[in-house]
């Protein structure tokens, strides 16, 4: 007895070790960061002229973007996770599609998708935009590179709404839209919330397509890619910075939320 | 007063329901799970489309197996619906809940808290609750509704059986005071008979019978009426068969008219009677139970009377069924 309990200690004190490790590794880039970061350093790069532009460009469009993925996606899951789609396995391929395809080739495929020598591009034109090294293009980079992010988290925030609760909202004399509004979204909420935070996070650190279709106007994690090559792998920290602390906190708010509305539920 | 002759296909039998409730009465629908009790109320409260057919309430049509796209949706038939899992929204106080129907008066969903005895837990999450409570809430947001018709659909049967009844008497008296028809699905007469006017015995998708809940159980229609009303003795004697109530067969002296010799084979107490269990040896053949106030001795004859027991023609054997 006293030996099986020997061993559930060590093997419990393996486990606690194994964790320390993953835990540190994984926090070890951000301590490297702040590591080699000096505020003087910090305050000269962003000192320069139109230092925060590329913030202002990046946010702005991570937010538009964020907005066209809520209206479009949020449906979607929601049709997806209640099975209400004619072949439900295609719409999944459509969705996970993206997220298995490199940025990069996601952002090649845009430009012959809807660059401006396509027919999608000669519409745009119609309604002046061009979806090539501008901020549309930007804004269309970013939805596809996290679309997925957000109708998979959507949708398995949906699937967690017992269906017997929405039915139990129109028997008491609610519509579909009423229903959806006072029982499906505040249940949903804190993984919608989740959802949303990550999408956010990858909008904003949305890299690889928007390399292809917009490299112009400079977005943040285009600045740092951009002072990396001109000048260094120390200029481009400062900028790594303003993104983790422009990208970070949203996501970390939402998932303290989220967590404790989960146990009010 | 509700009109439903419809259709529902079902993947084993179609319930097909024949029905009329007139205003502020109480009718129980008994039936053997699986029979299409919930079905039915489930067509009622329009979460099921008819597949022939139409349902009625007053002068509004409900649903109909010819015009589907008009079918009344759920909350807007003035049928409430209430089920065995009571459905509390988790993100609601219990104050709420109750008051979550459109328009509803929340001074009302207070006072309809506080009669029903949850006054304290008002401010509370439906988390922390009983089962007791929460089917409270349940009934009292069901209320609420100011519904026409309220189906139950087995509402208590996860509470204990006091719990459960209490609660059905209590309902019962709001149901009177609100003067609201309701249709209780149910699978044990004991609650039936507590709560219902009138009783109707559903088997396999068709009501069988329907009556006064006490003619029923003296005047069952046939042998699968008599089966779910409590019958539970079948003595067979050449092409009848006699079904025997435990409570309406009576011990008696040979010489005051029994009818039925049978020897004793077990004996289980019931409450504070004995229920007896019997095999029958003369003119009739086949085991039955009796209800005795008296104890007796394993192997000892007995007489015993059964008036008024309904006789069936004796169902064939499966050889006798079987073809050629």
């Amino acid at each position: 007895m006293a030996m099986r309990g020997a061993g559930v200690r060590v093997s419990t004190g393996a486990a606690l070790i194994g964790a320390l490790i993953v835990w540190v590794a994984l926090l070890g880039p951000l301590i490297t960061l702040l590591a080699h970061l000096t505020p003087a350093s910090v305050m000269s790069a962003l000192s320069q002229p139109g230092a925060f532009q590329p913030l202002v460009t990046s946010v702005t469009a991570s937010l538009l973007a964020l907005a066209v993925i809520l209206l479009l996606g949020t449906p979607l899951a929601y049709l997806m996770a209640r099975g209400r789609l004619p072949f439900p396995r295609v719409w999944e391929v459509g969705v996970i599609l993206p997220l298995l395809t490199p940025p990069l080739v996601i952002g090649l495929l845009l430009i012959f998708m809807v660059g401006p020598a396509t027919p999608i591009g000669a519409a745009l034109s119609h309604l002046n935009l061009t979806a090539s090294d501008t901020f549309f293009a930007l804004v269309v980079a970013e939805v596809y590179e996290s679309v997925p992010f957000y109708v998979l988290g959507a949708m398995a925030a949906f699937a967690t709404v017992d269906p017997a609760l929405e039915q139990a909202a129109a028997l008491l004399g609610d519509g579909r839209w009423r229903t959806w509004r006072r029982v499906t979204v505040p249940l949903a909420a804190p993984g919608l919330a989740n959802a949303l935070a990550v999408t956010w996070a990858r909008a904003m650190g949305a890299f690889g397509a928007v390399l292809i279709i917009a490299y112009h106007p400079f977005g943040l994690p285009m600045q740092i890619w951009v002072t990396l090559q001109e000048t260094g792998l120390a200029s481009a920290l400062p900028y790594a910075l303003v993104l983790l602390v422009v990208a970070l906190p949203l996501p970390i708010a939402a998932y303290i939320w989220s967590a404790r509305a989960r146990r009010r539920l | 007063m509700l009109v439903a002759d419809f259709e529902v296909a079902r993947r084993e039998f179609s319930v097909r329901i024949h029905l009329q409730v007139p205003p502020g009465e109480r009718l129980a629908l008994l039936g053997r799970s699986g029979a299409g009790k919930t079905t039915t109320v489930e067509a009622l409260a329009g979460l099921l489309r008819l597949s022939r057919g139409e349902i009625r309430l007053g002068e509004r049509q409900l649903s109909s197996a010819r015009h589907p796209a008009a079918d009344l949706p759920p909350g807007r038939r003035g049928v409430g619906l209430l089920r065995q899992d009571p459905g509390l929204f988790p993100h609601l106080t219990v104050l709420q809940n109750i008051g979550y129907v459109r328009g509803a008066d929340p001074a009302a969903a207070r006072v309809a808290g506080e009669r029903l005895g949850l006054g304290a837990l008002l401010g509370a999450r439906p988390r922390g609750l009983s089962g007791g409570e929460a089917q409270r809430v349940s009934l009292a947001r069901a209320l609420q509704t100011k519904v026409d018709l309220l189906c139950l659909d087995e509402p208590f049967n996860s509470l204990d059986r006091p719990l459960g009844l209490e609660l059905l008497e209590l309902l019962r008296r709001e149901l009177e005071d609100s003067g609201t028809s309701a249709i209780l699905v149910t699978h044990q007469l004991e609650e039936a008979q507590a709560f219902a006017q009138r009783l109707a015995v559903l088997h396999r998708g068709a009501i069988l019978q329907v009556g006064h809940p006490r003619e029923l159980v003296l005047r069952p229609a046939s042998r699968e009426v008599a089966e779910l009303v409590g019958y539970r003795g079948w003595l067979t004697c050449g092409t009848q068969t006699m079904a025997l109530h435990p409570d309406r067969v009576y011990p008696v002296g040979a010489e005051d008219g029994g009818e039925i010799s049978a020897r004793v084979v077990q004996m289980v107490p019931q409450g504070a009677r004995i229920e007896l269990e019997l095999e029958a040896e003369g003119r009739w053949h086949g085991r039955f139970r009796c209800r005795s106030d008296r104890s007796a001795t394993i192997g000892e004859l007995m007489w015993f009377a059964a008036p008024g027991a309904p006789i069936f023609p004796t169902a064939p054997t499966a050889e006798e069924v079987r073809p050629g």
